[in-house]
């Protein structure tokens, strides 16, 4: 009587049920992400998959806009896959951000570049960390806040992107504080003839063609 | 003979008792009775069928049975020696008959017992005691001893064919009331219900029941019709009891021809037990149904009929017994064979199984194998490796997994991608929809701006041509009604319109009023001057008398003289004078008030008044003309 563990043909071999889906699931997470460092990428996937955590994973595939030879690599994507990952508290531990960022397969000393704009210690404000990001995404204020629309919007892709008004001006007024070239009257001035022509269209909320356009003009 | 009689008589009703007591007896009877001989029947057949069956077959199909005669022999079964049977009615006969010479009697059952008894053993005996009326019975075999005992059991419905005829006169046997008697038998009481609750001891061998205790005739019911006309209550007593087997259990054929119905014992068939309501049991027969007197008597004369008919049947000579070893057996005594067409032919078949079949061979037994002819070794990993046995498998799963994983992407990224481009368009189509709005709105805008600055253009144009056309208008007016006022006014003034209400109010009010006074004041001055003239003409008329008498005596005219002469100097002065003062002071103060105002008139007015009064005062007598005049005037005004 042949033992149960004595395999003689193909046949026998068992594939657990769960296995093809969750393959299936890493597999388009992996060509969606298309993550330098796969297996880097693959621990922080699956830590997250089991922890429950949501998963490093972009909604979009991203054409490679950054290339990791002539820049950071760091992406709008990327972007909005960390504030996924950290928006549901309001300080972020610089350590676990560590993780999370060299999990995405992005160089430590970007990281560290990042925070040297805004140096803190152990912790650091999540929006804060994001605006910074967004700034490093290249471009000028205006676009950088494009950036921070874009992730920050409930709003379907491709949509108005609004967001809040009171965010919107916390996030241009720190990013202005750090730029020492802009005065902190023309910031005052700009944000509130922001504010009239929000008050006047929309509840509250600023969307990307109220300022983006705007500066395009100009 | 006529003790005879009466004893016959006597005997009938205690026949009839005995065949009541028979029917009973047989009901219990004959079920064993039938029985048996349903078994000799069939042990008869059984033997034939054992014996001979060919010939049985041909038998059966081809069998003549004798018409009418029949023999009639006793069977093996028919155990019970005819004496037995034969003694009761011998003892009842002589009882009877003793009953029957002692008629006159009263309590002549008891005497009948007490004497009856000795006797029986003899009858017992004696089969040849002849039956009291007389038959001949066959005694030389059982059969005629049942005969005699047919005869004698038969009695009732024989005997009242002879009696009523001989003695009509004669009461009826049991009339007198039997009250409860001395020797009561337990088991036998007949309530009469022509008695009220007498319960009547109807067994006239009490005695004999309880010293013999045998087989006591299970008399338990009588008629009561026959001794009472109208209908009676009937109820029946009678106590389950073993059957007493020294009676015969049989019946010949004799006894009860075929065509008689067979009285049953059962109550449920007795006509004497009425079933139903027992309201209608006490009715009055209705005056158009037959006399129940009539209706018994009918039956009575049928059921001599009948038994005449029964007895001479059994006074016909019988076949005697066969010897022994033969039986009797129905034979056709006609001149012709003729087949007996009403019996149904039955034919028999026969079916045979087959026998049985054979035991096939029992196999030969060979053991069975055991222990290994041959074996292969299989070594571990010899026929499965696993990484090897694997990989196709895994090719597929991984290049599936990528494949379908590429394939979902690429789609989830083309939906995303559209729905990307579709909200985009919509944001832009929004976008573009608030400025097509925007634009729609200022163009309406300026679309009424312009509406408006028309609208008022046209107003004000409008405006000015309605007033250059008043202005035009009015100027004609004013040109065209200029010189009409004035000649409207004057044809009006002319009319008399325009007057002024103080002239009207003097014209009106005032003038007829001046006249009126006027009129008056003219009236009185002229009667003043009729009265003045009257004095004057009567003053100078006397004062001519008197000048008559002065010239007769001047003297005395004088002082008349001076007196009349400025009197009638001055007169019309006077008249003037009297009349002026009222006149002038009347008509002065008007002229006055009115000259200041009338200026134009009051040179005519003034002229026509002074005119009036010069001619008022010239003409004192023609008022009335220039009343009217005046009047005319003042209408002509």
């Amino acid at each position: 009587m042949p033992l149960p563990d004595t395999m003689f043909c193909a046949q026998q071999i068992h594939i657990p049920p769960e296995l093809p889906d969750i393959l299936k699931q890493f597999t388009k997470a992996a060509i969606r992400t298309q993550p330098a460092d796969v297996l880097q990428w693959s621990a922080g996937y699956f830590s997250a998959l089991s922890r429950g955590d949501p998963l490093p994973v972009k909604d979009r595939i991203e054409m490679p806009v950054a290339t990791q030879k002539t820049d950071t690599g760091l992406t709008q994507g990327l972007l909005k896959v960390l504030h996924k990952q950290c928006s549901h508290k309001e300080y972020v531990e610089l350590a676990d951000l560590e993780q999370k960022w060299k999990n995405l397969c992005l160089p430590g000393e970007k990281f560290r570049a990042v925070l040297e704009l805004d140096p803190c210690k152990n912790k650091i404000e999540w929006i804060k960390f994001l605006a910074l990001g967004c700034s490093m995404l290249g471009g000028s204020l205006t676009t950088a806040m494009k950036h921070l629309c874009e992730i920050l919007t409930g709003d379907p892709e491709g949509g108005a992107a609004c967001i809040p008004f009171e965010t919107f001006s916390y996030v241009y007024r720190y990013l202005s504080g750090l730029d020492s070239d802009i005065p902190a009257s023309d910031t005052e001035t700009y944000l509130a003839s922001l504010k009239e022509n929000v008050d006047s269209k929309k509840n509250g909320m600023i969307g990307l063609s109220d300022f983006f356009v705007l500066q395009r003009k100009i | 003979m006529q003790t005879c009689c009466a004893g016959r008589r006597q005997e009938a009703s205690g026949a009839g008792q005995v065949a009541v007591l028979g029917d009973t007896r047989e009901a219990l009877v004959r079920p064993w009775h039938w029985t048996v001989r349903v078994e000799a029947w069939r042990q008869r057949r059984e033997k034939q069928l054992r014996t001979a069956p060919k010939e049985r077959g041909l038998g059966e199909q081809r069998r003549y049975w004798p018409h009418k005669a029949r023999l009639q022999s006793g069977t093996a079964d028919h155990c019970r020696p005819p004496q037995t049977c034969a003694a009761m009615p011998a003892v009842f006969t002589r009882r009877r008959i003793y009953n029957g010479g002692a008629v006159g009697r009263s309590q002549g059952p008891e005497v009948a017992l007490s004497t009856g008894h000795p006797r029986k053993p003899d009858n017992r005996n004696s089969p040849e005691v002849p039956p009291p009326d007389g038959t001949l019975g066959c005694c030389a075999t059982a059969g005629g001893a049942g005969a005699g005992l047919a005869a004698a059991w038969s009695k009732p419905s024989v005997a009242p064919t002879s009696c009523p005829g001989n003695l009509p006169s004669r009461p009826p046997p049991f009339s007198p009331p039997l009250l409860a008697s001395r020797n009561p038998c337990p088991w036998h009481y007949l309530h009469l219900s022509g008695f009220h609750d007498a319960l009547v001891p109807t067994c006239f061998e009490a005695r004999r029941h309880r010293k013999r205790s045998g087989p006591n005739p299970d008399v338990a019911s009588r008629l009561t019709d026959r001794t009472s006309p109208a209908m009676a209550t009937y109820t029946y007593t009678s106590r389950p009891r073993a059957l007493p087997c020294q009676r015969r259990r049989y019946r010949d054929n004799l006894l009860q021809p075929a065509e008689e119905p067979v009285h049953h014992g059962n109550i449920m068939y007795d006509r004497r037990v009425i079933r139903g309501n027992t309201y209608a049991l006490q009715t009055v027969p209705l005056p158009g149904q037959p006399d129940p007197v009539e209706i018994q008597r009918k039956q009575q004369a049928k059921r001599r009929a009948l038994a005449k008919k029964r007895a001479q049947e059994q006074l016909r000579p019988r076949t005697p017994e066969p010897v022994e070893g033969r039986k009797h057996v129905d034979v056709q005594t006609e001149l012709y064979l003729e087949e007996i067409a009403d019996r149904i032919i039955e034919v028999d078949t026969e079916c045979q199984t087959d026998a049985f079949l054979d035991r096939p061979p029992t196999p030969l037994f060979i053991p069975a194998k055991t222990g290994k002819d041959v074996a292969t070794q299989i070594l571990e990993g010899e026929l499965f490796d696993f990484d090897l046995e694997v990989k196709p498998m895994l090719e597929v799963l991984v290049g599936k997994t990528i494949e379908q994983s590429l394939l979902e992407v690429m789609e989830e990224e083309e939906l995303a991608d559209l729905r990307a481009s579709q909200y985009a368009h919509e944001e832009l189509r929004n976008i573009e929809l608030a400025e097509v709005q925007r634009l729609e709105e200022q163009e309406r805008r300026h679309r009424e701006e312009k509406e408006r600055r028309k609208q008022q253009q046209w107003q004000t144009i409008h405006k000015h041509k309605e007033t250059s056309q008043k202005i035009a208008a009015r100027a004609f007016a004013q040109r065209y009604l200029a010189d009409l006022l004035p000649s409207v006014f004057d044809s009006l003034r002319d009319g008399g319109y325009f007057y002024d209400p103080i002239e009207r109010d003097i014209e009106m009010g005032f003038f007829p009023w001046l006249m009126n006074e006027v009129d008056k004041a003219m009236e009185y001055s002229m009667v003043g001057r009729t009265v003045l003239d009257m004095l004057i003409h009567e003053v100078v008329e006397k004062r001519l008398s008197l000048y008559e008498r002065k010239e007769d005596k001047p003297s005395s005219l004088k002082p008349e003289d001076r007196l009349g002469g400025p009197g009638g100097m001055r007169d019309p002065l006077v008249g003037n004078g009297f009349q002026g003062p009222g006149a002038s002071q009347s008509q002065r103060p008007l002229p006055d008030r009115d000259f200041p105002q009338r200026t134009p008139y009051d040179g005519r007015y003034m002229e026509k008044v002074l005119s009036k009064e010069r001619r008022l005062m010239e003409e004192e007598d023609e008022q009335p003309e220039i009343r009217n005049a005046f009047g005319r005037e003042e209408l002509s005004q």
